[in-house]
C-alpha cells in the first residue's frame, strides 16, 4: 500500500512547490490533487499547466494518487436544474481528462446531494443515469470513478448494501466506491464496509471519527489517526481479507494551531502504523 | 370533486401501472421536443406509461385520444399550434411546463406562444425554495399533495378550473378547448414519475381514466 495526502491540506500561505516538499520529506509516496480546492488546480487550470503540475509532483519525486474535487457539493449531479447537472458532469469530465494528464487512473466524485428540496429517489435516479453515462467515459480514458461515501453529509447510500445496490445498478466496472473509512459515524463500521466492496475500492480516504460526540453546530467531528473511534485493527485486517493494496490517501482537517507541517509527519507516522499492522 | 371507490382503485392500480388505464383505448401520443424540454421529464411518462405510449414529434402528430407534452424548456409557435389542433379535434393534453429552468428569453418565447395558440397566460417563474413544505395541492381528479419543482410557473387569471396551488398561487388548469381537454402543469410532475412517486403516478393514472 501506498500514502498519499491531498493538496489541500498543504497549509494556505505555503504555496504548491513548497507544500510537496513537505509532503515527501514527511514521507508520503503521492499527493491527490482537489480540483477546484486549491489556487494552483483550477476548472480553468489549462492542459499546459497541468502538465507543469505533474512535472512538479514528480520532480519532488511523488506521485498523483488521484483527482478529487469539492466542487460537486456546489453543482451536484442530482441538481434538478438541467443545466447545473451539465455543469457536474463537465466538472467530472474534467477530472477524468486532468487524471490522464496527471498519469492518475482514479478520481472522486460525491455522487448526489439529498436535500429538503430534492428527494432522495429523484437523487438516486439521476445519480444512476449520469454515472452510466460517465462511466463510459472514463472507461474509454482508462480512469475509475470512485463515489465517495459521504453518508452524514450527503445524506445518501447511507448503509454499505444500499451502496452496493446502487453500484449494482450503474453498471459500470469504470465506476466504483472511493471509501472513506471517517465518514461512516454511527451508521456502521468501517471494516464491514470495506469487506462487502472489497474489488470495487478505488481508493480510500482515512481519517478518524469520534462517533458519539454528534455534531453541534460546526462543531466537527473528525479529528486524527488513531484519536477517535475507528477499530484500526478491524480495518486494516479487512483490507487484507479482501486484498486491498491500493493507495490510502489521508483527508483529515488541517486541525494543528501551531506548526501545520507537524500534521504531515505525525499523520504519514500513523498510517505507517497502520500499513505496517502494528496495532 | 369527490372521488368515488371506482375512481380511487383506478388511481390506485396506477401506482403499479399507469398504462393499464390506457389499455383498450385510442392511442396516447408523448410529444418529444427534444432539446427543447426537460429529458428526465420524457423518461418519467415513457417509464410510467409503456409499453401503451407512442413518441412522437410535433410535425408528425396525428389524432389521438391522450396527448402529453413533457417539460417545456422551449416551445415554437407551431408546435403550440400542433397542440391546439389536437385539443380542437378531442384530445385531452396534458402540458408541463419547464419554464422555470429557462433563461428569461425562452420564457418570454413560451409565453407568447401558448397565450396566442391555447389563450394560456402564465406569469413568471417562482423560486419555491426554502419553503415549509415541499407539495402542491392539487384538486383534481381528487385531492393530493404531490412534490414541487424548485421553480414553478403560475398562472395568470382566466377562464377554466384551477386545479393546484402552491401557498395562494394557481399552478395547474383544466379548460375544455374545442372538443377537448387542456390541462396545464406549472409543476412539471414527469420527474417524480421517473423517480416512481407514487403519488405522482397514482395522480396521472386518474387523470388519465377522465381522458
Amino acid at each position: 500500500m501506498k500514502k498519499s495526502i491531498g493538496d489541500n491540506m498543504i497549509p494556505k500561505d505555503w504555496g504548491f512547490d513548497r507544500g510537496l516538499e513537505l509532503v515527501k520529506k514527511a514521507g508520503f509516496d503521492g499527493i491527490e490533487l482537489w480540483l477546484g480546492d486549491v489556487p494552483w488546480f483550477q476548472m480553468s487550470t489549462t492542459d499546459i499547466d497541468v502538465r507543469e503540475l505533474r512535472r512538479k509532483v514528480a520532480s519532488a519525486g511523488l506521485v498523483v494518487s488521484n483527482v478529487s474535487t469539492g466542487l460537486h457539493w456546489g453543482s451536484p449531479l442530482s441538481a434538478r436544474d438541467p443545466r447545473v447537472r451539465a455543469q457536474a458532469a463537465r466538472i467530472v469530465e474534467r477530472q477524468i481528462e486532468t487524471a490522464t494528464l496527471l498519469g492518475s487512473d482514479a478520481i472522486l466524485v460525491v455522487a448526489g446531494l439529498v436535500t429538503e428540496e430534492v428527494p432522495y429517489n429523484e437523487v438516486y435516479s439521476r445519480c444512476v443515469d449520469a454515472l452510466q453515462s460517465l462511466g463510459g467515459t472514463a472507461a474509454r480514458a482508462g480512469v475509475k470513478i470512485g463515489c465517495e461515501n459521504c453518508n452524514s453529509e450527503q445524506r445518501f447510500l447511507i448503509s454499505p448494501r444500499e451502496f452496493w445496490q446502487f453500484l449494482n445498478d450503474v453498471n459500470s466496472p469504470a465506476v466504483g466506491i472511493h471509501l472513506d473509512v471517517g465518514n461512516i459515524h454511527d451508521t456502521g463500521f468501517a471494516e464491514q464496509w470495506i469487506e462487502l466492496h472489497g474489488p470495487r475500492i478505488t481508493r480510500m480516504h482515512l481519517k478518524d471519527v469520534m462517533k458519539h460526540r454528534g455534531r453541534c453546530g460546526n462543531q466537527s467531528v473528525y479529528t486524527n489517526l488513531f484519536l477517535g473511534d475507528n477499530n484500526w485493527p478491524a480495518i486494516r485486517a479487512a483490507m487484507t481479507k479482501v486484498r486491498y493494496d491500493g493507495w490510502l490517501i489521508a483527508e483529515m482537517e488541517a486541525r494543528y494551531r501551531y506548526a501545520p507541517d507537524q500534521q504531515f509527519y505525525d499523520t504519514a507516522q500513523a498510517m505507517d502504523r497502520l500499513i505496517s499492522g502494528r496495532l | 370533486m369527490v372521488m368515488t371507490r371506482r375512481e380511487f382503485l383506478t388511481a390506485s392500480a396506477g401506482v403499479m401501472s399507469v398504462g393499464g388505464v390506457l389499455r383498450g383505448r385510442p392511442g396516447c401520443i408523448l410529444l418529444d421536443l427534444k432539446g427543447g424540454c426537460l429529458r428526465e421529464s420524457v423518461a418519467g411518462y415513457v417509464s410510467a406509461l409503456h409499453p401503451r405510449v407512442r413518441i412522437a414529434e410535433w410535425h408528425s402528430l396525428s389524432p389521438c385520444a391522450v396527448l402529453i407534452v413533457p417539460g417545456t424548456l422551449d416551445i415554437s409557435p407551431a408546435a403550440a399550434r400542433a397542440i391546439a389542433a389536437c385539443t380542437h379535434a378531442g384530445a385531452t393534453v396534458i402540458l408541463e411546463c419547464g419554464a422555470g429552468f429557462t433563461d428569461e428569453r425562452a420564457f418570454g418565447a413560451q409565453r407568447a406562444a401558448l397565450l396566442d395558440c391555447l389563450q394560456l397566460k402564465i406569469e413568471p417563474p417562482v423560486q419555491l425554495w426554502p419553503r415549509r413544505t415541499p407539495y402542491i395541492d392539487y384538486s383534481w381528479p381528487y385531492s393530493v399533495k404531490l412534490r414541487d419543482f424548485s421553480r414553478v410557473v403560475p398562472l395568470g387569471a382566466q377562464t377554466g378550473e384551477m386545479i393546484a396551488w402552491v401557498d395562494d398561487l394557481p399552478i395547474a388548469i383544466k379548460r375544455r378547448r374545442g372538443r377537448g381537454t387542456l390541462i396545464f402543469l406549472g409543476s412539471p410532475i414527469g420527474p417524480a414519475l421517473w423517480a416512481h412517486d407514487a403519488q405522482a403516478r397514482s395522480w396521472l393514472a386518474a387523470v388519465l381514466a377522465t381522458a
